[in-house]
């Protein structure tokens, strides 16, 4: 006798809700809200709001994924990207050189990343702790360098980083794929990747097998910080300025983002694309919210709701 | 209570505790020396009244931080307690109702963060962010952004009131460093809790009810938080939907400089206290200094830093040579 | 079954966040800092009054959940443009950085109105405002006359960066500036918030044995240094910025001397009537200054009525 099971449609629904994520259940559920409710949401050129929109926070968002993967958090990121975009800013206004200020804001970036990452590593520091500081130190060397006011003058080039479009499509979803792939190479055809992925069980481990585990625990860091360098061009050609406090508090936008997605503290697991998907999600919120008209208040309190029912339709999942 | 006095007596304890407070007196001492605005009996007063209303906070979140997860809604918890405490005691004009409001809705936030993290099983900085947000939200939508003004002379006490001399808040944090200490040092309970965080595997495995400990802490957290809201009440004498919301991070700052780490397990309500005057005594050295406000950020920055660095190197020192 | 349950809960959800937007007439949009300040609040409230009685529009208000965050402001313009409401009111958070913001409303071709600080680039309509500078500068020297022109102040500032306290700020310094006999002691943040000012004055009174005058840049501080004040035995002259209720109250109990007042619901309403006017085809000047106003024992009268229970005055009293 043939053991055929007739699955019934309920049952293979089921079957394909368990499958699919949280975060993307949440924003399938999102996009076909918005596109009910506001007949603008599917349009293309919005669209290409959200997706440029997220772009900023996508890129740090990404190396967050890395360093919550090695059981620490990066509390500085955001503060280090304002720092970054004031700086690109700065050497623009004086020097007029694109070039050298991408330099100069890449190199900054790196340079405090790696030095968070040295002090967690080499002094064995909580790294909460760490960037917390570091956070400090980025919002008062912004506020000193602007005094406190906008930096404009920055010429018309670096624009198009952030309204440039190239076959149709605007350059910083380029650059947000790009940042993606080098990411995904990283993590997972790399060294360094098999390092980040590992670390999640026992860094004693793979001390004893001769691992480089100090030189790659404060790369993840230094990578952070490159990203926000990164990041930071997109935001200074955005305000077409660079500005003391444009970034500040981005990074609990990031760090949520990184959990929605399915990284986890705890069991450090990490998955890249879950990532991407919680950026994206949390892009059409608010753009969603925005284009309905809800009060700020509503919008406050959705945002937190969204993080609390992505994870609940995971918890739920690896419940049944 | 013998435990408690062992406890004290054992030196390794007694080491950790010192050179904690090494670092305090260094922040001091720098300061004395600095401007002779600062050693006085006044301004050490004040100190330790600003430092015991952070401390209050900060005291609930550390028992959740020893459990290895993080409390990110006390601030908004803070804020909305606060409003409907005042909000209550505005209408009823009872100042005990408004005690019980403030208490009770920071109690019933607590459960709320305790159940998304233990039957829901999410992860506590998600849960804890979620809830933030949505507390922000609710208190934003029913107070409107008005302030509610004006309490009672009886109500005030706890907050701006002085009892021979000494303001307070001091004494209440003094209740709370003991009690604190007492349930985690000397109950069952508070032995629970540090196992949960240091293996919560092990923990259950060795019958200790994971799920009832955790909700415990949250709950503690949360009323920790309800019972701080009153003192802040009581010391600013409005309420409004943002008070707290700049508190957060000091808080859990101070947890940390503390020596508590938030991989759970380990960590001292005592820690927590030196955390918190570290933190209140950098802002009062700047501002006694006049330092500049865009260098102000740095200079916490850099304090937050030393302060656990010098730590662990005094530990590390002690305990190898 | 469930299914259905599920579809009514979802439909009714959707219906009630629905509900915000659609509406007859005019749509208007308007966009203020923050939800936090309660001269924003004020703002919305005049907006809000002015759309009733021009029997005309619906008013959506964008306020970013981040308070002051340039970011969440340029990302609800890229979406308000995609919604094209007919016009627009818009405070830019920094007047530097909404440059490009207002760039793609002009693009879009939809007409939009400056309100409260002066936009570096882009083309409006017209300019509603008062400004925090002269709002400061005014209420600074009701404090210099109050004091006779001698003794030493102290100021309490709000958030470093933004663009209202280095105004705020520079008016105060200003009013003393121009008192040969006052001296300031020491500028120290105090953030906008109320306990922290709080705690600062109480440093400050530590600090300092002779106190003489304390300008803080908003009311709520304002509030907060008067409490340290009190629980000090001290006594010195406070004045704050916004003219908000709880001030009016201070002001009358006489604890504090004055605030500064930047006619917000004023600015409020004349803003969305300029907007009305304009879609109507009517006239409207180019610019509408309110003078600054300083809230006083002496004029506390006019302020009896708080911003909910206020009426827009008709544009024939104010515009000439």
């Amino acid at each position: 006798m043939n053991n055929v099971t007739l699955k019934s449609p309920r049952v293979q629904l089921g079957i394909l809700f368990n499958c699919i994520p949280g975060v993307a259940l949440m924003l399938f559920v999102c996009m076909i809200s918005f596109a009910i409710l506001s007949p603008d949401f599917l349009s293309l050129g919005n669209l290409k709001n959200v997706g440029v929109q997220s772009t900023i926070l996508l890129m740090i968002s990404l190396p967050m994924t890395l360093v919550i993967m090695t059981e620490g958090i990066d509390m500085s990121i955001g503060a280090l990207l304002t720092f970054c975009g004031v700086v690109v800013a700065y050497v623009l206004a004086n020097t007029h050189s694109l070039p050298l200020a991408i330099f100069v804001a890449l190199m900054t970036g790196l340079i405090i990343g790696a030095m968070n990452g040295a002090i967690i590593v080499y002094f064995s520091m909580p790294p909460f702790v760490v960037t917390l500081g570091m956070l400090g130190i980025c919002q008062s060397l912004a506020l000193v360098l602007t005094d406190g006011q906008s930096i404009t003058d920055v010429g018309e080039t670096i624009g198009l980083s952030y309204n440039g479009i190239f076959l149709g499509i605007p350059i910083p979803i380029y650059i947000g794929i790009l940042c993606y792939f080098v990411t995904y190479t990283l993590l997972y055809h790399t060294r360094f990747g098999t390092y980040v992925n590992a670390i999640g069980g026992n860094r004693e481990a793979l001390k004893l097998a001769g691992v480089k585990t100090n030189f790659y625990h404060v790369a993840v860091y230094a990578f952070s910080g490159l990203m926000a360098g990164l990041a930071s061009i997109l935001l200074t050609a955005r305000m077409s300025a660079g500005h003391p406090t444009a970034a500040i508090g981005m990074e609990f936008d990031a760090i949520a983002a990184v959990i929605v997605g399915g990284t986890s503290f705890e069991k450090g697991n990490g998955w890249l694309f879950g990532t991407f998907l919680g950026v994206i999600t949390v892009g059409v919120l608010r753009n969603g919210l925005n284009l309905v008209g809800v009060p700020s208040s509503v919008q406050v309190a959705s945002i937190g709701l969204l993080v609390l029912v992505a994870l609940l339709l995971d918890s739920f999942k690896s419940k049944t | 209570m013998t435990n408690l006095l062992s406890e004290i007596k054992d030196s390794a304890q007694l080491k950790n505790l010192f050179f904690r407070l090494l670092v305090v007196f260094i922040i001091c001492f720098t300061l004395s020396f600095l401007t002779e605005a600062f050693f006085t009996v006044n301004n050490l007063l004040n100190v330790l009244r600003q430092a015991s209303l952070l401390f209050l906070m900060a005291s609930g979140v550390t028992l959740v931080i020893l459990t290895a997860g993080i409390d990110l809604s006390i601030g908004a918890n803070v804020g909305m307690s606060a409003c409907l405490a005042a909000v209550v005691m505005t209408n009823t004009g009872s100042t005990l109702l408004g005690f019980l409001t403030g208490i009770g809705s920071g109690m019933l936030i607590g459960v709320g963060n305790g159940l998304l993290v233990t039957t829901l099983r999410l992860p506590s900085f998600i849960a804890t962010y979620g809830m933030l947000w949505i507390l922000h939200g609710v208190t934003y939508y029913f107070m409107g952004g008005a302030t509610i003004n004006g309490f009672d002379k009886s109500f005030r006490f706890i907050g701006s009131g002085y009892l021979y001399g000494v303001p307070v808040p001091i004494y209440i944090m003094l209740i709370f460093l003991v009690v604190g200490t007492l349930f985690t040092k000397d109950t069952v309970y508070g032995q629970q809790v540090y196992a949960v965080g240091a293996n919560p595997v092990a923990a259950r495995l060795s019958g200790v009810p994971v799920n009832r400990r955790l909700m415990l802490v949250y709950i503690l957290s949360g009323m920790t938080a309800g019972l701080a809201s009153l003192v802040y009440l009581a010391r600013l004498n409005s309420a409004e939907g943002d008070i707290g919301e700049a508190l957060t991070l000091p808080a859990i700052a101070a947890v940390l400089i503390g020596g508590t780490s938030l991989f759970g397990g380990i960590g001292t309500i005592f820690g927590t206290l030196i955390g918190a005057l570290i933190l209140t005594l950098v802002l009062n050295g700047m501002n006694i200094l006049s330092i500049d406000g865009n260098w102000q950020a740095l200079v916490t920055g850099v304090i937050i830093i030393l302060s656990v660095l010098l730590d662990l190197v005094f530990r590390r020192k002690s305990s190898t040579g | 079954m469930q299914n259905n349950k599920l579809t009514l809960v979802l439909a009714t959800a959707m219906t009630l966040i629905a509900g915000h937007a659609f509406a007859d007439g005019e749509k208007i949009a308007v966009f203020t800092k923050n939800s936090t300040n309660p001269f924003f609040q004020a703002f919305r409230l005049g907006a809000d009054s002015a759309a009733k009685q021009m029997n005309a529009a619906a008013v959506t208000h964008y306020v970013p959940t981040k308070p002051d965050s340039i970011p969440e402001q340029l990302s609800a313009i890229d979406d308000v443009v995609v919604k094209k409401p007919n016009a627009i009111v818009l405070i830019p958070v920094d007047y530097k950085a909404i440059t490009p913001g207002v760039k793609k409303i002009n693009e879009a071709g939809i007409p939009v109105i400056n309100a409260t600080d002066h936009s570096e680039g882009g083309s409006f309509v017209n300019f509603v405002g008062a400004d925090d500078y002269s709002t400061a500068l005014a209420a600074g020297k009701a404090l210099v006359k109050a004091l006779n022109g001698k003794g030493n102040v102290v100021i309490i500032e709000g958030v470093r960066g933004v663009l209202g306290n280095t105004n705020r700020v520079n008016g105060f310094k200003k009013a003393i500036e121009e008192a040969p006999e006052m001296k300031i002691l020491t500028s120290q943040p105090g953030n906008y918030q109320r306990l922290q000012a709080l705690q600062v004055m109480e440093n400050l009174i530590q600090t300092y044995p002779k106190i003489d005058g304390v300008m803080t840049a908003n009311d709520a501080m304002a509030s907060g240094a008067i409490e340290a004040l009190e629980g000090s035995n001290r006594k010195a002259l406070v004045i704050g910025i916004n003219g908000s209720k709880e001030a009016v109250e201070s002001i009358k109990a006489g604890k504090m001397l004055a605030s500064g007042d930047a006619a917000p619901f004023l600015q409020g309403c004349f803003s969305t009537m300029s907007a009305i006017r304009t879609l109507r085809k009517l006239p409207i000047p180019k610019e509408i200054i309110f003078p600054p106003m300083v809230v006083e024992k002496a004029n506390l009268a006019n302020y009896d009525t708080p911003p909910e229970k206020q009426v827009c005055p008709t544009w024939a009293s104010v515009v000439k």
